[in-house]
């Protein structure tokens, strides 16, 4: 039923038929915007970040047979966070664009990039990798509490506790940080 | 009654998340009426939410690179995709990119800035020039479908691209009513027009910048007229139509296997 039918011979009569339906590939790069927002959100840097979707991508297309046929989006982000948990920090890590692609990157504003100012995302930064894909699952993706349980396979207790401890942690951040101000300017 | 019972913390999560519904909402919003400091945090937890959204938002967009994460994705994975498959993806990252471009889209109709990138020119000239041709009755083409090797050859020449293709878009159910010469960012563009079996249309436009040097695929929305456009090179175009997202993205996948890359 769910099996890659782009792959049959007999495309080409199907296609006459509109809609067809859309291939494996097809649907990792409909996916690979949000996806890139995610990996941005779960990492420190821009070059960290195409570094896991990049991971991901190939992981995907490695476990394509595991794909059940069920929520394509939900198996890609699990898949995308199973590897930022696990992964080793140590890891030496390869360069991510080469300068000739970055001719090519979309029109992107580098320059005024929100992280380079967003103290709420310097925060985030301080939370435990866990708590922190709790978060963004939740606040930024807009997965349900239930949702990112069966994703992480944990239980929704645990979702709840991470989700409680992130937002705690960033509060008092924020708090300690509003301090800040004071300081005597230079 | 109701406000009796009291309120767990995984509920003002939840509150916080948009997840509840009206009865429990409005049972949360009592006890945090009573409550100020429980209050305070959720109101903090919200704020937090928007920043967060905010944030990262910026991030969701496609790069020109993604074919290529995925091919090499591919080569590394030890599959190789069929040519047919690469475009269908290739395709599809038009409309990823279109959709996300959604959001940003209106913000291209605003009054104009003194000086307009071609990629903001773009879209309002393909607009209006579907707003003002495509409700023509009568004269909403120079040259008719009847003429279709004429119209190419000649808006070839214009444009000077070596072969122009009229884009076919009868798989999609649009039939091609012609096509005409217009202005594009100051210089000769083409304009064709299709329209499907209800009278329904759609306008294709291409026009050609010399200076231009980015490439980016965007979605435009202004009231109901929904315009998909991409500049590749020194070649910019743009789907236009009163249709839906969906269709648009199909019209925008065919053209764009179409043209001459």
């Amino acid at each position: 039923m769910s099996q890659n039918p782009d792959q049959s011979p007999s495309g080409t009569a199907r296609e006459a038929q509109a809609p067809a339906p859309i291939s494996f590939e097809a649907q990792i790069l409909a996916l690979l915007p949000t996806l890139r927002r995610y990996s941005r959100s779960l990492t420190r840097s821009d070059t960290e970040s195409e570094d896991l979707l990049q991971d991901c991508v190939e992981k995907a297309l490695l476990s394509r047979a595991q794909w059940r046929g069920s929520n394509f989006k939900s198996w890609a982000y699990r898949i995308m966070t199973n590897l930022h948990l696990n992964a080793r920090r140590s890891i030496a890590r390869r360069p991510s664009v080469g300068i000739e692609e970055a001719e090519t990157v979309a029109a992107g504003t580098s320059a005024d990039d929100p992280l380079e100012k967003n103290r709420l995302v310097q925060a985030l930064e301080t939370l435990p990798k866990e708590a922190r894909a709790v978060l963004i699952l939740v606040v930024v993706e807009g997965y349900a509490y239930q949702e990112v349980a069966d994703m992480l396979d944990i239980p929704v207790g645990t979702v709840m506790s991470r989700l409680s401890r992130a937002r705690q942690a960033l509060r008092e951040k924020m708090r300690e940080e509003n301090v800040i101000p004071l300081r005597r300017p230079r | 009654m109701t406000e009796a019972r009291s309120v767990s913390e995984a509920e003002l999560h939840a509150y916080a998340d948009g997840f509840l519904d009206e009865a429990d909402r409005a049972r949360v919003q009592s006890f945090l009426a009573e409550n100020p400091e429980a209050a305070q945090m959720v109101s903090d937890w919200q704020d937090q939410n928007e920043e967060l959204r905010a944030a990262f938002a910026g991030h969701e967009r496609s790069k020109l690179s993604d074919i290529r994460l995925l091919s090499g994705g591919l080569a590394r994975a030890g599959t190789r995709p069929s040519r047919r498959l690469a475009l269908a993806a290739a395709a599809v990252l038009i409309f990823a990119a279109g959709a996300l471009g959604g959001h940003y889209g209106p913000l291209l109709f605003e009054p104009a800035d003194i000086r307009l990138t071609y990629a903001e020119i773009l879209p309002r000239e393909a607009r209006t020039a579907f707003l003002v041709y495509a409700s023509e009755v009568r004269h909403p083409v120079e040259v008719f479908a009847n003429e279709e090797t004429h119209l190419a050859t000649w808006l070839g020449k214009r444009l000077s691209i070596a072969n122009l293709k009229v884009p076919n878009l009868q798989g999609q159910g649009f039939k091609l009513v012609g096509g005409r010469l217009l202005p594009v960012g100051g210089k000769p563009g083409a304009l064709f027009m299709y329209e499907d079996q209800g009278g329904q249309r759609l306008t294709v436009l291409v026009g050609r910048n010399k200076e231009n040097r980015t490439t980016s695929f965007r979605f435009a929305s202004a009231n109901s007229v929904e315009t998909f456009y991409w500049i590749d090179g020194e070649l910019g175009y743009a789907v236009t139509g009163e249709i839906s997202r969906d269709m648009l993205r199909r019209i925008a996948e065919e053209c764009y296997r179409q043209f001459p890359s």
